[in-house]
């Protein structure tokens, strides 16, 4: 069975070198290999990799403008970023094999990899990122007043109105970390199960489905992510302006 | 707190978390996003130019064709005059060659007349002066012993004037 917690592999003095932040640090690799590859072969003719990359960041931008418009610029890197983090991180859980090296202890296997988003400290990270990011946006585009003026008011509806935004602001962190924690997690439990109950062939419709997963999960955090941020970053007049047309 | 130590929450690692996705994100968008982007605006403003200039290619090649037709339209206009031109001179040479021709031939023609009149004139005079002298030769041996002297020059005066007259 899986433990809830990441298992720590080794310690660097208080610091316990989880095999989820091991992975963390592959996934970090595998995107600055990326990054590395892109700056060194980057030509007006691309390649197959540079237009897939090229293809990609352009259709999120494309998709970024079309909810954001004008502050499409200032959400994307975020966009983008949560979405290749998470996807990398919930993928490379999948690979065959990769979990299934690690250290023996008594009556079970630790991994030295495990997908990073299977660990609670991550996904509540990137949703706390995602949080800060979104207000501090807020706070640059509308101005400290009207971003304040949206949570307290000394009209009593509006006042209370602001109370359960204010609330909705810490669900929204934990229903987006419980939520990419839960399915990657769940993901996991499912796959070592059947796994565990015959290891060939059957675990593949299952690896199928988390390929999948994986992916949703990525685009959910991310595209809830912008969403926020969009709206977050919407001044009350065009708001309104917005409605009334 | 109790149920988030069940999830394996430390506050160490999620700080690390964090700083580990700040950097991950500070890098793609230094090195990934920017210089794709770049990459992408090159390309569009090159492609932009690329059009421009093969509509103004375009342009330069119709412009040329029309020129050349009215080029070819003028030359043979002008092939067509010269041609017009030789054949009107040509006419014109060939009917002057005749006319000189026509009144070298004529001259040659009353030259000639005049020249055989001139002959037959000469020669009559010759055998008109042959025969008088024959006839005064053909007198004088008849007349010798008929008539004397006297009767003779008169004889042969009258002769030669009705000989002259004639």
């Amino acid at each position: 069975m899986v433990s809830f917690a990441a298992e720590p592999i080794f310690f660097l003095g208080n610091f316990a070198v989880t095999n989820a932040f091991l992975d963390t640090l592959l996934v970090d690799f595998i995107l600055i290999l990326v990054v590395i590859f892109i700056n060194k072969k980057m030509s007006l003719l691309p390649g197959f990799f540079q237009n897939l990359i090229e293809v990609m960041i352009d259709g999120f931008y494309n998709l970024t403008k079309s909810v954001a418009e004008k502050r499409a610029d200032m959400i994307f890197p975020f966009f983008v970023t949560f979405f290749l983090f998470i996807l990398l991180a919930n993928w490379t859980g999948l690979i065959p094999g990769l979990t299934a090296i690690g250290i023996r202890e008594e009556d079970h296997l630790i991994p030295f990899f495990r997908p990073a988003t299977s660990d609670f400290n991550v996904t509540f990270g990137l949703a706390l990122v995602s949080a800060v990011a979104t207000h501090g946006l807020s706070i640059k585009t509308l101005g400290i007043k009207e971003y304040l003026g949206r949570y307290f008011s000394l009209n009593p509806i509006f006042l209370f109105v602001g109370f359960l935004e204010i609330i909705s602001e810490i669900t929204k962190v934990i229903s987006l970390s419980f939520r990419l924690f839960g399915n990657i997690f769940a993901g996991e439990v499912v796959l070592g199960t059947i796994s565990t109950l015959f290891a060939f062939l059957f675990p593949l419709p299952f690896l199928m489905l988390e390929t999948i997963v994986g992916l949703v999960q990525a685009l959910v955090f991310a595209m809830l992510t912008m969403a926020f941020m969009t709206i977050l970053t919407t001044p009350h007049s065009e708001g309104s302006k917005e409605v009334s047309h | 707190m109790e149920i988030l130590n069940k999830f394996g929450f430390d506050p160490i690692m999620l700080a690390a978390q964090i700083v580990n996705f700040l950097i991950i994100l500070y890098l793609l968008k230094r090195f990934l996003y920017k210089p794709v982007f770049k990459i992408l605006k090159e390309r569009q403003d090159k492609i932009e130019e690329g059009i421009k200039q093969t509509e103004k290619a375009q342009k330069t090649l119709e412009e040329a064709i029309g020129k050349e037709t009215r080029i070819l339209a003028n030359a043979k206009k002008e092939a067509q005059m010269l041609i017009e031109n030789a054949k009107s001179d040509s006419l014109e040479l060939a009917r002057q060659i005749e006319e000189n021709a026509k009144t070298e031939v004529e001259g040659l023609i009353n030259e000639a007349k005049a020249k055989i009149s001139l002959e037959s004139e000469i020669a009559e005079k010759k055998l008109s002066e042959h025969a008088s002298a024959l006839a005064t030769s053909l007198l004088k041996k008849t007349l010798q012993d008929e008539i004397d002297k006297h009767g003779q020059r008169k004889i042969m005066e009258n002769a030669f004037k009705k000989i002259n007259k004639k």
